[in-house]
């Protein structure tokens, strides 16, 4: 009698536990429910990287130092030099929202690589305008963003490690030269993926 | 007899496994900088994280481009490394919070007895306050 009531509880017992939900449930992004893996960059990593690059940009002031603010950023080059096929605007997308929300600079969308407008339509339409009025309305970007993301593997036993090195550059368009350089770092250690930290 | 010898050996054996190292440190005497020091007011839901990373102080200054720079004193009291998350929020004159990527919960570590410094940086000139979060590592 005793081990039918036992058994009964013990058959009951998963249920009570897990419930009748599934487990998937919403996180917060970059928060510590985020899942960690040693061999790949997490959302967490870019946030990481962004706020450090933002932090370091805005607080060097080297956006201010411009004729008539706020100053004009023209996406370069940002190279992938990891292993993964990553989309870098993951990076560059939360500098340009932090940047904007500063009201220290705007970036421009009509201007790219190789002459590659991000958004087609508002070159057309920019074009346009200028030929209309036969004014150049386009203002040249001050600065360029360019940059580099750098995977370092190592291994001992078991026990993996990662470092990836987010590298960017602040080039004033005029001089060529560097006026702000920032470097974040982020070391993963571990055996397998894990949730938070 | 022979307890007494494998009970301290134990226990010297589980200080080494848990890695008790502490940082050693040295600094100019007389200082040429002026920390400038605010009043703060701390509200501690967990303790134990407050028993092991306190925090010391905090100053504020401005950026060249009139941004709110904070920096937070930290100090390890216990003899380990200690792994946290820190976020910073922000806050405009109506009191309204700020979201940017500023506002990332960040992961940080320290060492035992170590005193580390952290900082934010306003996300813009509207900032006037401003609040940062610990959370134990898990």
């Amino acid at each position: 009698m005793k081990s039918k009531i036992i058994f009964s509880l013990l058959a009951a017992l998963p249920f009570v536990i897990g419930g009748c939900a599934t487990n998937a449930h919403y996180v917060e992004t970059g928060g510590r429910e985020n899942v960690v893996s040693v061999n790949q960059i997490n959302i967490q990593d870019y946030i990481q990287a962004a706020n450090a690059a933002v932090n370091d940009l805005l607080a060097s002031g080297a956006l201010d130092r411009v004729a008539t603010p706020p100053a004009v950023l023209a996406i370069s080059r940002i190279v992938n030099n990891t292993g993964q096929q990553i989309d870098t605007d993951l990076l560059v997308k939360k500098i340009r929202v932090a940047v904007l929300n500063s009201g220290k600079a705007q970036t421009t969308t009509t201007m790219g690589l190789g002459g590659t407008a991000e958004d087609p339509m508002a070159k057309g339409l920019q074009q346009e305008n200028e030929f209309k009025s036969d004014q150049k309305a386009t203002r040249t970007p001050d600065f360029t963003l360019s940059g580099k993301i750098i995977e370092t593997t190592a291994r001992a036993g078991s026990t993996r490690q990662s470092t990836y090195s987010f590298q960017l550059s602040l080039t004033d368009s005029k001089t060529g030269l560097a006026v702000w350089e920032g470097e974040k770092e982020i070391t993963k250690q571990g055996t397998r993926p894990s949730v938070g930290f | 007899m022979k307890t007494r010898i494998l009970l301290p050996l134990a226990g010297i054996g589980l200080l080494a496994l848990t890695g008790c190292t502490t940082v050693n440190t040295v600094e100019n005497a007389d200082k040429q900088g002026q920390r400038q020091m605010i009043t703060d007011q701390r509200a501690i839901t967990d303790a134990s994280l407050g028993r092991k990373v306190s925090i010391v102080g905090v100053n504020q200054s401005m950026t060249p481009g009139g941004l709110l720079k904070v920096q937070v004193e930290l100090e390890n009291r216990t003899r380990s490394l200690q792994r946290f998350n820190y976020r910073f929020e922000w806050f405009d004159a109506n009191g309204m919070q700020v979201t940017t990527v500023a506002s990332a919960l960040l992961p940080d570590q320290i060492e035992g007895k170590e005193s580390k410094f952290i900082f934010g940086v306003a996300p813009n000139p509207n900032c006037k306050d401003f609040r940062v979060k610990f959370i134990e590592a898990q």
